[in-house]
């Protein structure tokens, strides 16, 4: 066993529960409990005391009975120097320090003894600590989102930072905001709006797309390179430099405030990089395949329809997934282009909501939960397409 | 079954000259083994009688019908490649089916060619598998099926077995040339293995650099290259080749300097050679022969052996390339022994300093 290695493990394994610690004890002062006094230090060092019995323990107890063992001895302690909290307080101690013992209940003598376990273990705590951290800052504000969302106007105003939810008043009382977000302030009809404006960009860009990609990935024509390599130049433009532009022509064309105007746009911006993916995943697939076509007799449309597409489902999917979230969650051309309520898309709604100042917070939550959850729910679906989608077309591309 | 005529072919790469003037005849019913290095054309002229690769001058026709302009499903030609290029996504069953259902033939007739070709093929079990469910051999299988239920005039095979490991290419090997029997098709088929080329094949055709070296029955191809090229390819180990000079010459025969040390007189070779001409000879390694009393030419030492149970090749010190000898599998000469060698005159193979075969001269 080294001595840098025993330093390094119970060092860092203790400043990893701290922080865990401190952002507990940020969520708990957000709750309006005062803290009187933090006691760093002590919990730094009493952390760093428990690593050093997990260590000593090792393997000798039975892993569960092991890290139940610490986690209560942890939370005892820190009830005893922090006076007159809840019991909830102390349960999430008593949680936190469970996930924190169970992440270092495998380290024992035997792997300390190696010689680049140090490094090792700095590595998996930066993981550990890179995933709390981040997930905290994402899931947090969500969170604080679908809590506001299910309160009502006077508890609002009393607490706004409150993060329980009160199911006591039954479910029709807690889903209030979003009845009338949909009853009141029409959001059927915007979540109509975004899904057609969507699933409009959806199918026209794949219309467009999968010739292109097929084109630029195999047929030879004058330009092909260029082509194929100036496709993401669009992006160097950013969408403010041609919305003031595009908002004079579409006057003039009378496309604002119209779904046409929204898709042709749309469409432009999500083109590019749609057949920037799929002539990656084009340029796997075996010229072979295509060739046994040709000798059985297939034309180049069959070719495209029976043979390429089929082989290309996960890629097409996972443009059109990304065509289908970009178009959902587009903001600035809505703004620019959608000022009549009837043409409205849901984020659209939501900045028009806020903007009008009078509307309850409550209600414009609960338009939020309503704008992101269908892309949560089909992200987490098909998620596994997107990301093979993604790597296909990036390793070939 | 058909005919191909390739009539002075030509096919440009940009600026590359692939084929130069190539043409070849191909009997109808016969199993023509296209056989070549890497980069000699041979998969080139194959997909140009496909028709995925346009011709830039010159004809091909099949039966006597050019065939140039037809795209290739008008070709009646079927084609094997080397990856199988089966549809990852249909069952071996549809994989085999796809080019009936092109032709729009009935369910029935295209259900009855399916289970022929399985049938031949042993595949029958395997019908409603997906490709990536199949070994390499039941791949290529299902990818000779796919071309069998088509019944075509012309089966085409780019390197099938050279994806397999070595037992198994052995076994397609038998399978294809029974295939070939059962089905009486003009098959033509491109390796680069002379094994393969050996065996298969009624014509083999030796490509190098785009020109036919030569073509012939394997055995002729054997025993009397036209070329260096030829010689040295086929045959396995390759053939040696010992640099030479006339040494005097009558009218019945010419005598020969074999490696500065000795004297071999062979039958008259040209009228054209003079006496200190350089020539080449060629022999092949199992035909040289060990430690004989008479006629032993020259001595040399080992220095690698390579055992292989029935045979023994043994490597033997000589300016450039080393010497191979085959010779019995149990022998015990090591490594650094000195073995003495000769030949029959009547065996060897003598090539002009151009590399052209005197039998032609």
């Amino acid at each position: 066993m080294k001595i840098k290695n025993i330093f390094t493990y119970c060092f860092i394994s203790s400043l990893f529960l701290f922080s865990l610690i401190c952002i507990w004890k940020i969520l708990v002062t957000l709750q309006g409990i005062e803290l009187t006094n933090f006691n760093f230090n002590k919990i730094f060092i009493f952390g760093i005391i428990l690593c050093a019995i997990n260590l000593l323990i090792g393997k000798k107890l039975n892993l569960n009975i092991k890290i139940t063992i610490l986690a209560l001895l942890f939370s005892i302690f820190d009830y005893f120097i922090s006076i007159n909290l809840p019991i909830w307080y102390s349960i999430g101690i008593f949680l936190i320090s469970l996930f924190f013992f169970n992440n270092i209940k495998n380290y024992d003598r035997n792997f300390l003894s190696k010689n680049h376990s140090s490094q090792k273990l700095f590595f998996n705590f930066l993981t550990l600590f890179g995933i709390t951290l981040f997930s905290f800052v994402i899931l947090f504000p969500f969170y604080m989102m679908l809590v506001t969302s299910f309160k009502t106007q006077a508890l609002l105003l009393l607490n706004p930072l409150d993060f329980s939810i009160n199911f006591t008043k039954g479910l029709p009382e807690l889903f209030k905001s979003y009845f009338i977000v949909f009853k009141d302030y029409n959001f059927g009809r915007y979540m109509l709006t975004s899904t057609i404006v969507s699933l409009g960009t959806v199918i026209i860009t794949l219309i467009f797309a999968i010739p292109a990609a097929y084109a630029v990935a195999r047929l030879n024509f004058f330009g092909k390179n260029f082509l194929s390599t100036s496709i993401l130049i669009i992006y160097l433009f950013p969408a403010i430099v041609l919305v003031i532009p595009l908002y004079t022509i579409f006057s003039q064309l009378g496309l604002r405030n119209s779904i046409q105007g929204l898709l042709i746009v749309y469409t432009a911006t999500t083109l590019p990089v749609a057949i920037y993916m799929l002539q990656g995943y084009f340029k796997s697939i075996p010229k072979e395949l295509e060739e046994a076509g040709i000798i059985d007799g297939q034309n180049w449309l069959g070719i495209i329809f029976k043979i390429i597409l089929p082989l290309s489902l996960p890629a097409i999917s996972s443009v059109a997934l990304y065509v289908f979230m970009i178009a959902w969650n587009e903001f600035l051309f809505s703004l620019m282009f959608l000022d009549r309520p009837n043409t409205f898309t849901l984020s659209r709604a939501i900045q028009f909501l806020n903007v009008g100042a009078e509307t309850p917070r409550q209600y414009l939550m609960a338009g939020s939960v309503v704008v992101t959850l269908p892309i949560l729910i089909i992200f987490v679906y098909f998620e596994k397409y997107l990301v093979s989608g993604l790597t296909a077309g990036s390793v070939k591309g | 079954m058909a005919s191909i005529k390739i009539d002075k072919v030509n096919k440009y790469f940009g600026s590359t000259h692939v084929i130069k003037d190539v043409s070849l005849d191909i009997k109808s019913e016969s199993f023509t083994v296209l056989v070549g290095p890497s980069g000699c054309g041979k998969s080139t002229i194959l997909r140009m009688i496909a028709g995925l690769e346009e011709i830039n001058s010159g004809t091909i026709s099949i039966d006597d019908k050019v065939v140039n302009d037809l795209p290739p499903k008008e070709r009646n030609i079927a084609m094997v490649f080397q990856s199988y290029a089966l549809y990852p996504h249909m069952t071996v069953f549809d994989n085999m089916a796809f080019g009936l259902k092109i032709e729009k033939k009935s369910k029935e007739e295209i259900e009855q060619r399916v289970m022929e070709a399985a049938k031949i093929l042993q595949i029958e079990e395997y019908l409603e598998r997906k490709p990536k469910q199949l070994s390499g051999g039941q791949r290529q299988r299902v990818a000779i099926g796919r071309a069998i239920t088509r019944k075509p005039k012309v089966f085409l095979f780019d390197e099938p077995l050279s994806n397999l490991d070595a037992a198994l290419r052995v076994q397609m090997r038998v399978e294809l040339a029974k295939l070939h029997d059962q089905l009486n098709a003009t098959m033509i088929y491109v390796t680069h293995d002379q094994t393969e080329a050996m065996t298969l094949a009624n014509d083999i055709v030796v490509l190098d650099q785009g020109i036919v070296s030569q073509k012939g029955s394997p055995m002729n191809l054997y025993n009397k290259p036209d070329n260096l090229f030829v010689g040295g390819f086929i045959g396995s180990p390759k053939m040696n080749f010992i640099d030479s000079k006339i040494l005097s010459k009558t009218s019945k025969s010419s005598e020969v300097d074999i490696m500065g040390t000795g004297k071999l007189s062979v039958p008259k070779i040209s009228e054209n050679i003079k006496e200190g001409d350089n020539i080449k000879i060629g022999i092949r390694p199992e035909h040289l022969i060990l430690n004989a009393n008479t006629d032993s030419l020259w001595e040399s030492k080992v220095f690698v052996v390579e055992k292989l149970g029935s045979g023994t090749y043994l490597y033997l010190e000589k300016e450039g390339d080393p010497l191979v000898v085959q010779t019995d599998g149990d022998t015990n000469i090591k490594v650094g022994d000195t073995v003495k060698i000769g030949f029959d005159p009547f065996r060897c193979h003598l090539f002009d300093n151009k590399g052209i075969s005197f039998k032609n001269s």
